[in-house]
């Protein structure tokens, strides 16, 4: 019987068959739903993780798939991935609403779509790592037709281009993922559980670790971890994949750096983002939404799942360099965008500067830092989603995108300006707005963590500067001034469904910068478990 | 009911009215409601104030976790004491004043029903700073009064720049330089003050890092960034305390300096300073709160909150820097012609010296006299800028120095509080600005004479400007309320506020004058021997400047041509300089906003995604290869290459039958080849 979980896969991919199979007119409604859908399940999650903390997964389910592999459809969530899943089905839902007038071939559309939630809701409930293999490049298959097919002029070229570079960063995944069976004994492991695995996870009730029966004493818990892909079996036995040699150095630093490779395109981190600025500019608006909003956290969320558990030694030792990667992309991405001319670019660079924190938190090794660089992955969906939205509002309009060609528009659209102002200033971090708590998490747990990170923490202060600068040069540019353009008088304003889809995201901008405490608390336990793990070794 | 609740109150009254009135559309009942609210405040928060300086102590209201994070939390809650206490009173008052005044200043004003609310939230934003328990809930409300600044700055969004602007061109300051009019408007100075202040944040962001990581590293847990538990921080221990290889009490000097620096933005001193007089272009019922109790006042109030945490070596950077901006702006206040220029500069300037006060330490008695001199000043310069306006309104927006004049007999009213104003901010005995501008110098002149501290250099600079400041105040309010008329087109239509407009300003008369701020002790203001020595100079310097003033305006008609012309071609060099605010506007626009900011975006760009050509002529088939001079450029030469190479491979198996047969001719040779060496 398939669970909660299993169905926020199997519902969209059915929801996508009945698109294509029933009336178009149906279709969005169809889209819209499995997106409700997976933002219900994920809004339930949250809240449980929030009204009760804890580093466990929940709502697990598995199902059959291949013994002799030892992999199976396994599901769980934690806290994060709850976070990411909550995302997810939001931004489904917004990009269909924004989408909501699409005329040309609507079925395909919104079964695209659909097949794209479900491969990312594949993603961030998968406990297997094959599983999570095949959803995380099962994302690029519909990812390729939104961009080629239904994109801007250049959309061969910005599709291909983000096809080939995501896919070749990431099979290397599939090298570790052989690797990581090869170095399995064909009959399980015993190992030693760390204290504080123990304490996060151990079922009260039944005395076991993930169904693994407890062996030992208390103080000192060992299991027997069965050959196979359970992600929790793996991070069960990292000690073990830090000793296994493996072309000179070992299987864990190689891991890492596959695992790194795949997430750092995907994040993206500079110098591995130059696909991102063409994606987006050639995107439709609902897909630049999808693609700032989700399909970037994947690589936060490869990393926290993936990359850190699995390979904590050579993470620990890794985290210097990661942390000046992350640096390098905010400062970079945030002069990149205050150089740009294209407005669906300048918000691209943007991203590319705001997830630079992510990468610069998840470095740190420090619970706030991790939680920080969750909690802020989860505010720039609903920050650059804004932003998205609003630039699509312009293009409807005026059929172009360059900053220069705007001017005075908060006369005639008081309510764009208004929210434009709104994106601005969420996306230069004020307080009161969501991407604040995750950019002050990040920025203080990096003082607070060891060198070289707070001189990283330092450097990154200049963002808010730079970010300030940028954003809100373009809501002087395109609402602010008398009128440049005469024609632009006649502009309407935002109208009922272009509404629809801004102001959940402003609310929801308002409401979590207020209160983001369900958000961190919901991240923390886990958090802190990693940070625990990763401080363990590296000291 | 007890200060803790009212300091809540006094969060939320203008909070929910900022909410409140961006609902309505009238403006009449958005003003209504504001002024409602405020004054509401005003009086829960003078009671408050009241009490609390009564018993000197610090109530501790209401506290809540925002976000636990295991090893530290942060927290929102609110604290009283007696300097939180009397400027929440401050704020609250000349909000509803101001809000009063300004029902009728925007009287026929279109956007004049968005005044309310972004006021209002401006105003909260403040209260919140003053009223914040922790320095993470001060940071937060002092971003948001950075919004509001921004917002009423911009109040006008959609004016043109002023080299465009015939309005302002028929109604500037005659002479006016230093200004660049092409990139002056509400919508670029709204741009500029956020930006600016943004630089000065990037520090303070730096001091509550480094004093986190400090507190954390001494073992502290729980709400670290609390004002009780920071205060505690110079006494700790701070051997086991390491940041940017730095330790001890260094980290303190950089954790004060990185505070400092949010100050120096908020509060306009150099160099972070060309971001207020461009903030001019807002109302100026707007630049009354500004300048007087919200927004630069935070500034002050931040380093005064946090004085204990400041060593000396971080003080005697305060006392320089804020000294000499006390002169450097007074320089720049004593050449301007625009009647809101001259009021701005004297503005940074005078929060100048207050940061001179400061930077005296506590112990020299510099915390009081800078937070009186704050309060006082708040009043006078509240007060000038609402005549100001009340000029402005009657001459139809012209601001002009040199067109005005003879005032005092069209707005007789106007023109005696102004007098009140000017001399309590020159410093006028019997007036407030004597009573708290004597404590500065005096504190100064302490801190001078002790050993490593910061010298005399701020006292001496301090007493520049206090000298110019007479200047500067007294020939302005020469030039608008004295003499004769210059231009009658200009000022005929001139007339004092309306009665009940009038009964709300004579509120803030009072607060010019000496005695109620000497009343009681409850700011125990310095009284040592440097006292009697610092009002004989102040008083000195008084006379000395009214008298340059007074002569420069005196000698003016009667000798047939402007005696303050005479001198300008006489110190021309000087006066140059001074009117082209010594040149640092341009040094600031040139090396950063051109520089760093657009100059660098641009190569950065470039290197990035390379030029335009080339991102037009990335789908045409067939388009020439471009060298990879761009880091997309080296991405596609990767792909190109891997093409190469198969489209290479590709012809090996092109079906034509001699490269198979030469392929398995070469093939057997290597095999034989191989055979053979083996």
């Amino acid at each position: 019987m398939i669970g909660p979980l299993g169905g926020c896969i199997v519902g969209p991919l059915l929801l996508a068959a009945a698109c294509l199979l029933l009336p178009s007119r149906l279709a969005r409604w169809f889209a819209l739903a499995g997106g409700l859908g997976v933002l219900g399940c994920g809004a339930l999650l949250v809240a449980d993780f929030a009204a009760r903390p804890g580093a466990d997964f929940r709502w697990l389910e598995q199902h059959d798939w291949s013994r002799a592999f030892g992999a199976a459809f396994t599901f769980g969530v934690d806290g994060p991935a709850a976070l990411m899943l909550l995302l997810a089905g939001l931004t489904t839902a917004i990009a269909t609403v924004a989408a909501w007038q699409q005329s040309d071939r609507p079925r395909l559309y919104h079964a695209l779509v659909l097949v794209l939630l479900a491969a990312l809701a594949a993603v961030f409930t998968a406990l297997d790592l094959l599983l999570f293999y095949v959803a995380w490049e099962a994302v690029l298959l519909p990812m390729l037709p939104l961009i080629g097919l239904f994109g801007g002029e250049q959309r061969r070229y910005a599709a291909t281009k983000f096809f080939v570079y995501t896919l070749a960063a990431s099979v290397m995944l599939l090298a570790v993922l052989l690797l990581l069976w090869n170095s399995q004994p064909a009959d399980g492991r015993s190992v030693a559980v760390p204290s504080v695995v123990a304490a996060a996870h151990v079922d009260p009730v039944h005395g076991t670790l993930h169904g693994l029966v407890l062996q030992g004493p208390a103080a000192a818990p060992r299991v027997h971890v069965p050959r196979g892909f359970d992600l929790r079996h793996l991070a069960l036995q990292a000690d073990a994949f830090a000793a296994v040699p493996l072309f000179g150095t070992t299987l864990a630093v190689l891991g890492l750096l596959a695992v790194l490779l795949a997430c750092l395109v995907k994040l993206p981190a500079v110098p591995l983002h130059t696909w991102l600025p063409h994606a987006h500019v050639q995107a439709p608006t609902a897909v630049s939404v999808l693609l700032a909003g989700v399909l970037l956290k994947l690589g936060v969320f490869g990393l926290w799942r993936i990359g850190l558990p699995l390979f904590p030694s050579a993470a620990a030792a890794a985290a210097p360099a990661l942390g000046a990667l992350g640096l390098a992309g905010i400062l970079w991405g945030a002069w990149a965008a205050l150089g740009q001319s294209d407005l669906k670019r300048l918000v691209a660079y943007a991203s590319v500067s705001h997830l630079g924190f992510c990468l610069l938190g998840l470095a740190s090794g420090t619970a706030a830092g991790i939680a920080g660089a969750l909690v802020f992955s989860f505010a720039h969906g609903l920050s650059s989603a804004l932003l998205f939205l609003l630039v699509g509002v312009l293009y409807d309009r005026a059929h172009h995108r360059r900053a220069d060609g705007f001017g005075g528009l908060a006369r005639p659209m008081p309510v764009f300006a208004w929210l434009l102002l709104l994106g601005a200033l969420a996306g230069a971090s004020l307080p009161a707005l969501a991407v604040f708590p995750g950019e002050f998490l990040v920025l203080t747990a990096s003082f607070t963590a060891a060198a070289p990170f707070p001189a990283f923490a330092a450097a990154a202060t200049l963002s808010g500067i730079l970010s300030a600068a940028y954003l809100l040069w373009t809501v002087k540019r395109v609402a602010y001034g008398p009128l440049r353009h005469g024609e632009q008088a006649a502009f309407g304003d935002c109208d009922g469904r272009e509404r629809a889809a801004l102001l959940p995201v402003a609310v929801l901008l308002v409401v979590f910068g207020l209160w983001p405490k369900p958000l961190v608390d919901a991240v923390r336990p886990a958090c802190e478990l990693l940070a625990a793990l990763l401080q363990g070794r590296s000291a | 009911m007890s200060a803790g609740t009212t300091s809540v109150l006094l969060l939320a009254l203008p909070a929910a009215a900022a909410v409140l009135c961006a609902c309505l559309r009238s403006a009449r009942a958005a003003h209504a409601v504001a002024a409602a609210a405020m004054l509401v405040a005003t009086l829960l928060a003078v009671p408050m104030a009241v009490e609390v300086v009564g018993s000197g102590a610090v109530v501790v209201g209401p506290h809540a976790t925002w976000l636990d994070l295991g090893r530290f939390t942060l927290g929102v809650g609110t604290m009283v004491d007696p300097t939180g206490a009397v400027l929440a009173a401050i704020v609250a008052l000349l909000a509803t004043v101001v809000l009063v005044f300004n029902a009728w200043y925007m009287h026929d004003e279109p956007l004049a029903a968005r005044f309310p609310w972004q006021f209002c939230l401006f105003a909260a934003a403040m209260q919140g700073v003053v009223l914040a328990d922790n320095l993470f809930l001060l940071f937060c409300c002092w971003e948001l009064v950075g919004l509001g600044s921004y917002l009423l700055i911009g109040f006008w969004f959609d004016r043109p720049a002023a080299a465009d602007d015939a309005g302002y061109q028929a109604r500037k300051g005659s002479g006016a330089r230093g200004v660049l009019e092409h990139r002056l408007s509400p919508s670029h100075a709204q741009w500029k003050a956020f930006v600016m202040n943004r630089v000065g944040d990037a520090g303070f962001l730096v001091g509550i890092g480094a004093l986190l990581a400090v507190s954390l590293q001494t073992g502290a847990e729980g709400d670290v960034l609390s004002f009780a538990r920071l205060a505690a921080l110079p006494t700790a221990d701070l051997s086991a305390a390491s940041l940017f290889g730095l330790s001890g009490e260094s980290l303190l000097v950089l954790a004060a300096l990185g505070l400092f620096c949010g100050a120096v933005g908020k509060s306009a001193q150099f160099p972070l300073l060309g971001w207020l007089p461009d903030a001019m272009q807002g109302p100026t019922t707007a630049s009354s709160i500004l300048h007087a109790a919200t927004m630069v006042a935070a500034g002050v109030f931040l380093v005064a909150r946090c004085l204990p945490l400041f060593p000396p070596d971080a003080l005697a950077v305060v006392g320089w820097l804020g000294a000499f901006t006390c002169l450097f702006a007074a320089s720049i206040a004593c050449v301007q012609w625009d009647l809101k220029a001259v009021l701005a500069w004297s503005t940074v300037s005078q929060l100048g010296l207050m940061f001179a006060g400061l930077g005296a330490g506590a112990a020299a008695g510099g915390g009081e006299a800078a937070v009186a001199h704050l309060f006082t000043h708040a009043f006078a310069k509240c007060l000038l800028f609402l005549c100001a306006g009340a000029v402005i309104h009657g001459c139809h927006g012209h601001q002009d120095l040199a067109r005005l004049g003879g005032l005092w007999r069209r707005m007789p009213v106007t023109a005696a509080f102004a007098l009140a104003a000017v001399l309590a901010l020159g410093g006028a005995p019997w007036f407030a600005g004597f009573v708290s501008k004597d404590a500065i110098l005096a504190a100064a002149l302490a801190a001078a004479k002790v050993p490593g501290g910061p010298g005399f250099g701020p006292f001496l600079l301090a007493c520049a400007g206090s000298l110019l400041t007479a200047v500067y105040l007294l020939r302005w309010w020469l030039r608008i309320f004295a003499g004769r008329e210059r231009q009658l087109e200009v000022t005929q239509a001139a007339h004092d506020p309306p009665r009940a407009v009038l009964a709300v300003l004579v509120l803030l008369v009072p607060a010019t004058m000496a005695a109620p701020w000497t009343f009681g002790d409850w700011l125990p203001l310095p009284h040592g021997p440097e006292h009697a020595t610092a009002t004989t100079v102040a008083l000195v310097l008084l006379a000395l400047g009214s008298a340059i003033a007074l002569v420069v305006w005196l000698l003016a008609p009667r000798a047939g041509r402007d005696l303050a012309a005479q001198l300008a071609r006489v110190l021309r060099p000087l006066h140059t300089a001074c009117a082209e605010l010594w040149g640092v506007e341009r040094a600031f626009d040139l090396l950063f906003t051109r520089g760093l900011g657009r100059g660098l975006a641009a190569v950065v760009a470039r290197l990035d995604l390379g030029g335009e050509r080339r991102l037009a002529a990335l789908e045409l088939d067939g388009a020439p290869r471009p060298l990879p001079a761009s880091l997309d450029g080296v991405v596609d030469g990767l792909a190109r290459g891997c093409a190469d190479v198969g489209r290479a491979g590709a012809l090996l198996h092109g079906g034509r039958v001699g490269v198979y047969l030469a392929i398995a001719l070469g093939a057997l040779a290597l095999a034989v080849l191989v055979g053979w060496s083996a």
